[in-house]
């Protein structure tokens, strides 16, 4: 089935003052998607990243959301399209309810009282996300893993249909990295765009329909994990050697020494 | 549930707020019925006639025209530096700011300690220009702070923070050498650097009030957007909120605030570190609580203070910055320690 296009990127730059860090960038990603973005620190993920929520503006190319540049939007317009959880979010000593109502704030105007649906929004975002029954502790006395979520939760109830995440799944352990993963994959299901800058290849080739792939300010592979994430690829990007693995039921690949 | 709760802790606020107006009042040198100060002020209002006046013209006049204006500037002014607090721990996401942060109170000493040691002759009629000097100290080192703690024209709290210090240590020593050259009028210089409101009255209630007030009142408007703002700048960035230009506002708004209210008062210390995060423990972190919460706290606890300040040693005055510390410091303490 055809999808619509959520992201693209025309032929990018951007340069931190003289220091150029993605050169002519160019992809789409299309909507329902769940996309990894990989490469070795410093490749240029995290630009990509914010470049998508205009949290940088590209030196050069154009940046569309939903086919249109995203400088054309205005900010309310664009957090009603795009959720982002930056890689270190901070935590207030609000209540879980608190800091999730928070994600309502692209619709609502100062003071203005929530509406049912807004509260329904909120709730189902709790509820997706695994922490309805935090919903009264204060954020700051919840584990790392559990502060993950409802950092996701607050996400979900900007209820955006792209979302993006910071390696989403640092620090955490392997039942929280799971779940995330696996309710980014729902949501996707759902018609979400997620994309996610992770670490963690084998996540990745588990989880995500595709993968880019980033090495010096370059796109270099773009695609299914089962094609992109090879022996050849790891090495020439990681500079690491690698067998050739699958994983015995679902047949995708296993990044393993 | 929430909302009763809120409305009956701004009751429960309003009414503290308002006996300890009449009671403040009613203390002094010559004592007068807190109950007969409440008669008093309500046979001032239009349209009520209270029947037994008993009290005398010269204790209408002690109260009318001595105790009340400072009794209220104690309020506002209290009001005023917690309210700046709560922007600038908030804007700033740093516990240990103040509304004295980015150099108010350094800016507006200096501009003070010049009116009363070179340009103002000792006591007399000084006081119409001494807030004048001190308001354009103040305004002169928040700009002198912002422009030096800006990064590739963005604001870094880290960078505003070290230009503060930077820039306050700078002033502060200038004062002092000032102090060192000219040393006649050095009693009422120390009275101002350490917070007094001693003989203020109405005029400098209506200097201050407006601007403290209304600066207040533009701070609950940003509650919505600080909650957001403390979830950090980029999440609040994916929210919508335009990060700049927030920064920009409640820094001016805050150190507006914070430069009506030290020049009346001279620099009150600890009221704008401690009263955001007393009531933080008792509210929670939400800006539009904190902030209302913030402000009639404040007016409670300086109104409190200076009360002490101009009775517990009588008839010396002491500087109520020392009582706020005094009192407020180990008071802060306890509640840390209680968590």
């Amino acid at each position: 089935m055809w999808k619509r296009i959520a992201i693209e990127f025309a032929a990018v730059g951007f340069a931190y003052g003289a220091k150029e860090v993605l050169r002519g960038v160019s992809f789409t990603v299309k909507g329902g998607q769940f996309v990894g973005i990989v490469g070795p620190n410093g490749a240029g993920k995290s630009t990509v990243l914010k470049l998508m929520d205009r949290l940088l503006s590209p030196s050069t190319g154009e940046v569309r959301i939903m086919g249109r540049d995203i400088a054309g939007y205005t900010l309310s317009e664009l957090a009603r399209l795009v959720a982002l959880i930056p890689q270190e979010p901070e935590y207030f000593p609000f209540t879980v309810r608190e800091m999730v109502r928070l994600g309502r704030t692209p619709y609502r105007r100062g003071f203005s009282p929530f509406s049912a649906r807004d509260e329904e929004i909120v709730e189902q975002s709790m509820q997706e996300a695994g922490v309805l029954d935090l919903a009264e502790r204060p954020v700051d006395q919840l584990s790392g893993g559990e502060r993950q979520r409802v950092t996701l939760a607050r996400a979900l109830a900007q209820a955006a249909p792209i979302l993006l995440l910071d390696e989403p799944t640092n620090h955490l352990d392997i039942e929280h990295q799971l779940h995330i993963c696996r309710l980014l994959e729902r949501k996707a299901a759902e018609g979400m765009t997620c994309v996610a800058v992770m670490h963690d290849l084998n996540l990745v080739a588990a989880y995500c329909h595709e993968v880019l792939v980033l090495d010096k300010g370059h796109l270099v592979a773009q695609g299914p994990p089962g094609d992109v994430l090879t022996p050849g690829l790891v090495q020439a990007v990681y500079n690491v050697r690698i067998p050739a693995l699958r994983h015995p039921v679902t047949g995708r690949p296993v990044i393993a020494p | 549930m929430n909302t009763n709760r809120g409305v009956l802790r701004g009751v429960v606020l309003l009414s503290v707020l308002l006996v300890s107006v009449l009671v403040a009042a009613a203390v002094g040198s010559v004592s007068i019925s807190p109950l007969n100060v409440g008669k008093m002020l309500l046979s001032r209002v239009p349209g009520i006639s209270v029947a037994d006046k008993s009290w005398t013209e010269a204790e209408e006049l002690i109260i009318l025209r001595v105790r009340l204006p400072r009794v209220l500037l104690a309020a506002v002014i209290g009001g005023g530096l917690s309210t700046a607090g709560v922007l600038f721990q908030g804007i700033l996401r740093n516990p240990l700011a103040d509304p004295y942060i980015i150099g108010v109170s350094s800016g507006a000493s200096l501009g003070a300690a010049s009116a009363l040691l070179f340009f103002i002759p000792a006591g007399i009629g000084g006081y119409g220009a001494l807030p004048l000097f001190a308001f354009a100290g103040a305004v002169g080192a928040v700009f002198l702070v912002y422009r030096l703690g800006l990064a590739h024209g963005r604001i870094q709290a880290t960078n505003l923070i070290l230009a503060g210090v930077a820039v306050g240590a700078f002033f502060t020593a200038v004062v002092s050498f000032m102090m060192v050259l000219r040393i006649q009028n050095l009693q009422e210089v120390y009275m101002w650097l350490m917070g007094s409101l001693s003989g203020r009255g109405w005029r400098q209630f209506n200097t201050a009030a407006p601007y403290v007030l209304a600066g207040s009142a533009a701070a609950v408007l940003f509650a919505p957007k600080l909650d957001v703002y403390l979830l950090g700048e980029d999440t609040a960035h994916s929210l919508g909120v335009d990060v700049q230009r927030l920064q920009k506002q409640v820094l001016a708004v805050g150190a507006f605030i914070a430069a009506a209210c030290v020049a009346v008062s001279g620099v009150i210390g600890f009221v704008g570190l401690m009263v955001p995060h007393a009531v933080r423990m008792w509210v929670g972190a939400k800006h539009g609580r904190l902030t209302v919460y913030s402000f009639f706290a404040g007016a409670i606890f300086l109104l409190a203070a200076d009360t002490l300040a101009r009775t517990v040693l009588s008839p010396i005055e002491l500087p109520v910055g020392i009582v706020t510390a005094l009192t407020g410091g180990p008071f802060f303490i306890y509640l840390m320690r209680r968590g």
